[in-house]
């Protein structure tokens, strides 16, 4: 194998990547949309849950109870209509999420201490969203129910108690519960998806169009050194990508690395490796690039957007497709980062994330070379 | 240094049930210009391309510049020039960046890159189109560019295939008088064409037809052994009769 050789091959990809206007997009603009995209818009945090109250009630106790709801970080009451039926067009127009009817004589019934029923209606339309609307909702009405049972026995001149069952929950490695925490490693991964092998699947696919494999194949290459030599490139320009996106999740949205920045700087290069591999292997066996690139989409951009556990929780998956998971690089990769990220792991730690990802490196290149080797190289 | 630059004996290709090449048996010799004439479908292509190295026969055995065809294609690739008609370099390099391409792959030592460079875009006469894009030059520049770019690592022994088709007369025979200069430098050169007009550029041809050989020898020599009561017969009629003397 010879250096110069991978050089040469090196610098004639770069002039390639930077007279391609679209290849320059794919690799500069697409990664900067992603960030913006998942990091400010696609937020998976359920808060200020937009509701509407109809207030029949209209008492200070009434009143009091819907400041707190407002007052809360998850519920923003919008909408105060007069009566159940606008309440019901607001829900089915998708302006509200929630619907909360106070009955004409809640304040009365809460004097009399009997019981007070809230009509509450929730949207249904997205599971998730709606049962996180309810355990909130639960959660502010238990509240209130508490404080009050608490000042009616106080009141009967007893001493004061506490509550008897109480729950002290931590939550570790992610303490704000924040989507985002969690969002910035999973848009790396894919990232470097998209970059990594969406971009290479094209390259080897444009020789064969372009006619000039058949160049290449009449020139003293190996078959590794135009592996290297296609992949030099790419590798630089998806590391690039990575530090832009771990610098935009920091300044951008306050999500720093707890651990080492090196290790994951090494996951990055396996992981880069083996996207471009995959992306090679594609382009060398499709040979046309919108078969390549709709085989990357497919292969690569998917499985790691779906099942690696990034938007998806492998737990809830079938059996089936769990075992699917554990062939998707982007599960390693997104664990080591997480590790990273969140939970201050350290290399021995997690080991076996790298050991596989390095596994599967070097199964790619193998069969890649193969494939070139079989093209003619 | 070998007297004969190619030989090759009983060369066989299939590719499924198709013989492309039959049982070819020729030799090239060092310093001459080879032609290997035929009608398109022949097995002209193929049988260059086996000679340089990019696919391997199927069956029989040869030598070119030394080296062993099934064993050695990479030695083979790096010590002949191979330019065709059907590949093309780099459209959106230029000149000066395909060039630059091909003397990193011919592992050219870099003390000589720019004279080899300088030497190549004079003797194509593409000194004021060195920094344009490839795509945009005619093609018959951009034939010149490929044939120099084969000669960037001073091979002894050159392949071209078709290189002349599609070509304007006048460029055609600036590309012959080219070759012929070449030859005078002691550079062996093997080419395919299609024009029998062209043999006469020749010292000797092979005529192909349908993956055999119907005729091996100088073009005169052809033509008497063929033709020997007509004295002022061309190729072209040597070659129909000889089609129409095979059963």
């Amino acid at each position: 194998m010879s250096l110069k050789k991978i050089g040469a091959i090196a610098r004639k990809e770069y002039y390639h990547l930077i007279r391609d206007f679209r290849s320059l997009y794919l690799a500069f603009f697409i990664p900067l949309l992603l960030i913006l995209l998942f990091g400010y818009a696609l937020s998976l945090d359920v808060d200020r849950i937009p509701t509407a109250v109809v207030d029949h009630s209209k008492t200070p106790e009434s009143r009091d109870f819907i400041e707190r709801l407002n007052a809360s970080l998850y519920f923003d009451v919008v909408a105060y209509p007069v009566s159940t039926e606008k309440m019901t067009r607001l829900i089915d127009g998708n302006r509200v999420v929630v619907g909360i009817v106070i009955p004409p004589d809640w304040t009365a019934r809460l004097k009399a201490e009997k019981d007070a029923p809230l009509q509450v209606i929730i949207d249904g339309s997205d599971p998730n969203y709606a049962g996180n609307t309810r355990a909130y909702l639960m959660a502010v009405v238990g509240e209130r129910n508490q404080n009050r049972l608490l000042t009616f026995l106080n009141r009967r001149g007893r001493e004061p108690i506490a509550v008897p069952v109480e729950a002290r929950i931590r939550v570790w490695f992610n303490e704000a519960l924040e989507s985002k925490n969690f969002i910035v490693p999973g848009i790396i991964a894919i990232i470097i998806m998209i970059v990594g092998a969406l971009l290479t699947s094209l390259v080897i696919a444009r020789e064969y169009e372009n006619g000039t494999m058949e160049t290449i194949r009449s020139l003293p290459v190996r078959a590794s050194e135009f592996f290297f030599g296609k992949a030099l490139c790419y590798w630089f320009i998806t590391l690039v990508d990575v530090l832009v996106a771990v610098l935009m999740g920091q300044v951008l949205f306050g999500v720093v690395m707890k651990s080492n920045f090196w290790l994951m700087i090494l996951a990055s290069m396996i992981y880069i490796s083996v996207a471009l591999s995959l992306g090679l292997l594609i382009s060398v066996k499709t040979r046309s690039q919108l078969m390549a690139n709709q085989m990357a989409i497919l292969l690569t951009y998917l499985p790691s957007l779906l099942l690696s556990d990034f938007v998806f929780p492998q737990q809830n998956m079938p059996a089936v497709l769990k075992a699917v998971t554990f062939a998707v690089p982007a599960t390693y990769y997104i664990d080591i980062l997480n590790g990273l990220y969140l939970r201050h792991l350290d290399f021995f730690q997690m080991w076996e994330n790298f050991a596989v990802l390095a596994v599967m490196a070097g199964i790619l290149f193998f069969l890649n070379i193969r494939a070139l080797k079989k093209a003619g190289l | 240094m070998h007297s004969e630059a190619v030989t090759v004996t009983d060369l066989v290709k299939r590719f499924g049930d198709f013989t492309a090449v039959d049982h070819v048996t020729f030799t090239v010799r060092a310093g001459e210009i080879f032609g290997f004439l035929g009608p398109n479908g022949a097995g002209k292509s193929t049988t260059i391309r086996m000679l340089c190295g990019i696919i391997t026969p199927t069956s029989g055995s040869g030598h070119v510049a030394g080296f062993d065809l099934f064993r050695q294609p990479e030695r083979i690739k790096e010590s002949i020039g191979y330019m065709s008609q059907k590949f093309s370099l780099y459209p959106d390099l230029t000149p000066m960046e395909n060039i630059r391409f091909y003397l990193g792959i011919y592992a050219v030592p870099p003390s000589s890159w720019k004279a080899r460079t300088e030497w190549v875009i004079r003797a194509t006469r593409l000194e004021s189109v060195r920094h344009r894009l490839t795509r945009d030059l005619p093609p018959g520049w951009r034939q010149r560019l490929a044939l120099g770019c084969a000669l960037l690592h001073r091979p002894r022994l050159l392949f071209l295939d078709e290189p002349t088709s599609g070509v304007d007369p006048i460029t055609r025979r600036h590309f012959w008088e080219f070759i012929r200069q070449l030859t005078e430098e002691g550079v062996t050169v093997f080419v395919t064409t299609h024009y029998m007009d062209e043999a006469r550029h020749c010292d000797r041809i092979v005529m192909i037809d349908a993956g055999k050989i119907a005729a091996i020898g100088k073009p005169s020599e052809i033509i008497q052994k063929t033709l020997p009561d007509r004295p002022g017969a061309d190729l072209q009629e040597a070659f129909v009769a000889l089609m129409r003397g095979r059963p």
